[in-house]
């Protein structure tokens, strides 16, 4: 199974107003592409992403999403002024669809995310060699 | 800058515009406690219990009112509507629902409701004066539904104060959660016993009202 992940850049998302965020983001969902953004989302965008996420929910094909963010916001005046100036909220955020993601997990130091593929048992094996040292 | 601006402004506002009567918010993740509380909370002054509750995820898939309830504490009478909230949830399988013993028509109807249920929960966030947060204290505290839950409540500068419920469990672990969310009031308790239930109103008391 192919596994399609999508960086989107901060430039390309502060063109965006936070509507025509949600929906960029929820269409690549839709196609089961994993979407990591060079932002953190707001509280309000997450929350608007939630929404539109349970709109879109059907019985057959989509179930909703798993989503992290991971906020590295500036704490001091100067980070804070920097960040009002550039428009751009520091951290990352991943969302992609439950299809393909089991559960994204805060550890101590860092971030896990787990997934759902199906790799074919020959491959397993290849991979379990190689990781031996084997051929 | 502007947000922590508007936040300090809407803070004081709030001072300024105290209400005889708080409309209060039940926000959490699924199967965390909110209606269990709302009962607790409706039979100690009320009498009577509003909600239905259950294992199956979604039991509360439309907003709950109760209304006009006056508790009385230490520091005096404390009087709030009560809304209980779907539970906020990414996610909505119908399969989920089948394991429970539902038929395939079933399970889907109450995913629909589930769906409407979570939409309807964070619009009324623009609607309660305060929050209770209700966090199931045998789970993870870090999950990014309760970080937007609490995220939206900071950002629209609603005061809130998290419940570590269900302490009456050997696995709970309520000092996670305030070491996960060290910026706000964090009350264990546990709704099905009634376990630290006088703090809670004394809680709200002190820090909502």
């Amino acid at each position: 199974m192919e596994v399609q992940l999508d960086f989107v850049s901060a430039e390309t998302l502060a063109r965006k107003g936070s509507a025509e965020k949600i929906s960029f983001i929820l269409d690549k969902i839709k196609r089961n592409i994993i979407v990591v953004l060079e932002e953190a989302l707001e509280p309000r965008e997450e929350a608007e992403l939630i929404e539109a996420t349970m709109r879109e929910i059907d019985a057959e094909e989509f179930h909703g999403i798993e989503f992290y963010r991971i906020d590295s916001r500036a704490r001091g005046l100067r980070e804070k002024i920097a960040e009002y100036i550039s428009g751009r909220r520091h951290g990352l955020t991943i969302v992609g669809p439950t299809r393909l993601i089991e559960a994204i997990k805060r550890e101590p130091d860092y971030i896990s995310m787990l997934m759902k593929v199906d790799i074919p048992l020959e491959e397993k094996k290849r991979g379990r060699k190689k990781r031996k040292g084997g051929k | 800058m502007l947000g922590e601006l508007k936040k300090s402004l809407q803070k004081l506002l709030r001072i300024f515009k105290r209400k005889k009567q708080i409309q209060l918010g039940f926000y959490g993740p699924v199967n965390a406690g909110k209606t269990t509380l709302a009962n607790r909370i409706s039979l100690d002054w009320l009498g009577k219990e509003v909600g239905t509750v259950s294992e199956v995820p979604h039991e509360t898939r439309a907003v709950q009112k109760i209304e006009n309830i006056v508790v009385t504490t230490n520091n005096g009478e404390l009087r709030m509507n009560i809304v209980d909230m779907p539970g906020i949830a990414t996610q909505v399988d119908y399969k989920s629902f089948k394991a429970f013993g539902m038929s395939e028509e079933e399970a889907k109807a109450r995913a629909r409701e589930a769906t409407k249920g979570v939409i309807e929960a964070i619009k009324w966030l623009d609607n309660v004066d305060a929050v209770l947060v209700v966090l199931d204290s045998t789970q993870d505290p870090y999950t990014q539904v309760n970080v937007t839950i609490i995220g939206n409540l900071e950002a629209r500068g609603i005061p809130m104060i998290i419940v570590a419920n269900k302490i009456d469990l050997p696995e709970a672990q309520p000092e996670s959660i305030a070491s996960a969310f060290p910026q706000h009031v964090v009350v264990p308790i546990s709704a099905a016993t009634g376990e630290n239930i006088e703090k809670l109103y004394e809680a709200i008391q002190k820090h909502l009202t």
